[in-house]
This record gives structure tokens, sequence and C-alpha cells, in this order.
């Protein structure tokens, strides 16, 4: 084979090399530095650029919502055992497994707008313009999310439901 | 020994020797085929040899240590932003998993 060639390819190798090996390990320490785990509202300080008086607030109104977000959680997961034990006994969508769905519904419902008021609860104790991108992010994370499922089932794919 | 007469000190004689050995003739063209010879070495490397024009500019010592500083360094900041790409996202799953029920799933 030519020489040229060699040197080239072989260079190549090394560049390619050299380049995976500092990308890896550049990537690995800045995640290993920059991660915190421990800290469920790490995320809030950096992306809202919040003070240490807006981050206390923040932490008191997380503290305070995570045992209602805890009580709600239990009460649809014994819902849906409920919801479960009916449908292991029937083949058929009877008036009382219709009603237990209706229940699990409305807990869900009733969890949603909790969780939508404890977010703008948080937004309040931001800058108004960080509250307002807040606000703005939780909706699409939480909510967008379901939106995009609906999207996707009304028709965009072909897949169309009968009136 | 200085009252001897050299030989090569008798013009006579040294014009008899040159004639008795000619020089060989010179090959038809050969100045112009020197210079041409001579111009071609001087000249830059053609376009069609750019690969060995490439491996000898590699092999280098200053431009590879220069080539290699470059890719460590672009390895580097894109490896850091990935990164910092990474960790942002984690947190924000962490804190969504912190007040979304059934967050992630």
């Amino acid at each position: 084979m030519n020489r040229s060639l060699i040197i080239l390819i072989g260079a190549l190798a090394l560049g390619a090399a050299i380049f995976t090996g500092s990308y890896l390990t550049a990537r690995q320490a800045t995640v290993a530095c920059c991660t915190k785990p421990a800290d469920d509202l790490d995320w809030l300080r950096t992306e809202f650029h919040l003070s240490d008086a807006e981050m206390a607030r923040v932490r008191e109104l997380h503290a305070g919502y995570k045992p209602k977000c805890a009580e709600m959680c239990g009460k649809i997961a014994a819902k849906k055992s409920e919801l479960d034990a009916l449908l292991n006994g029937t083949t058929n969508v009877t008036a009382e497994v219709q009603s237990k769905i209706n229940e699990l519904a409305a807990l869900r419902a009733q969890c949603q707008a909790q969780m939508l008021q404890h977010f703008v609860t948080v937004s309040q104790a931001m800058p108004p313009a960080e509250g307002r991108r807040y606000l703005a992010r939780m909706k699409e994370l939480t909510l967008g999310s379901h939106e995009k499922m609906e999207h996707s089932m009304s028709g965009n794919t072909g897949h169309e439901h009968q009136p | 020994m200085n009252d001897t007469n050299h030989p090569s000190d008798d013009p006579q004689l040294g014009a008899l020797l040159r004639a008795s050995r000619p020089s060989p003739g010179l090959p038809p063209h050969f100045q112009q085929n020197v210079w041409r010879r001579i111009e071609a070495a001087a000249a830059p490397a053609q376009s069609g040899s750019w690969l060995e024009a490439l491996a000898n500019l590699i092999l280098r010592p200053r431009f590879a240590v220069a080539l290699a500083a470059v890719i460590l360094l672009a390895g580097v900041s894109a490896g850091t932003w990935q990164g910092r790409q990474t960790a942002r996202h984690e947190a924000q799953v962490n804190y969504l998993a912190s007040v979304v029920p059934h967050a992630g799933r």
C-alpha cells in the first residue's frame, strides 16, 4: 500500500483515539462534578438563577408539598389496587368497574390540580420573568407529555376514532 | 633533486598527453536536461501528489503536536459541553421525580 496513505490512515486513527478519549474523560468528569443527586432542587437553582433567599422559600414550599403529594399517590395506588382486584374477577366493564375508573380519574385530576397549584406557588417565589419561564417549563414537562399522546391519537398518525 | 626536470613541467609533453586522451563528448541536450532536472527538484509539490504532501506535513513534529493539541482541546470542549447537558438533564429528572407522581414512567 502507498506509504502516504498508511501515514494518513494512522494519523486519522490516532486523531480519532485522542478525540474519543478526551471527549469521554471530560464528559465523565463534568457529569461527576456537576451532578448533585442528593439535592432534588439543584436544578431550580441553576436553571432559574435563584438567590439563597428565593431558594430557601422554594425549599419550604417543596417540603410542604411533598407529604401532600405522597398522600395523593397513596390514594391513587389504593384505588388502582381496588380496580385491579375488580378486573381480575370479571371480563366485562361492570357498573362497579366503571365507578372505580371514575374515582381513579377524579383522584388523578385532583393530584394534577394540586401539582399545578404547587408549580404556581413556586413560580411566585421566583423573580417574575424566571417564574413565568418555570411555569411554562413545568406545564410543558408535565402536561405536555399527555398532550403529545392525545395529539398523536387524534388523527395525525392516521389512527382516527369514529364518532 | 631540484635539478631534475619533472615531466609535467614540460608544456610540449603536456599538450601531447592531452591530445592522446580525448575527453568523451556530452550526450545530446545534456545542458537542457540538467536544467530541467534542477527545475523539477526545486518546484513545489504538484496537486497530483497532495496525499504525499499531506503525509509529509503530518510527519513534521511541530505540525503533528499542534494538530494533536487541537484535537485534544476539541474533545475536551465537546465532552465538557455534553457533560453539562447530561448533568442538567439529570438534575431536571431528579426535580421532576420529586414533584410529579410517577414521573419518568
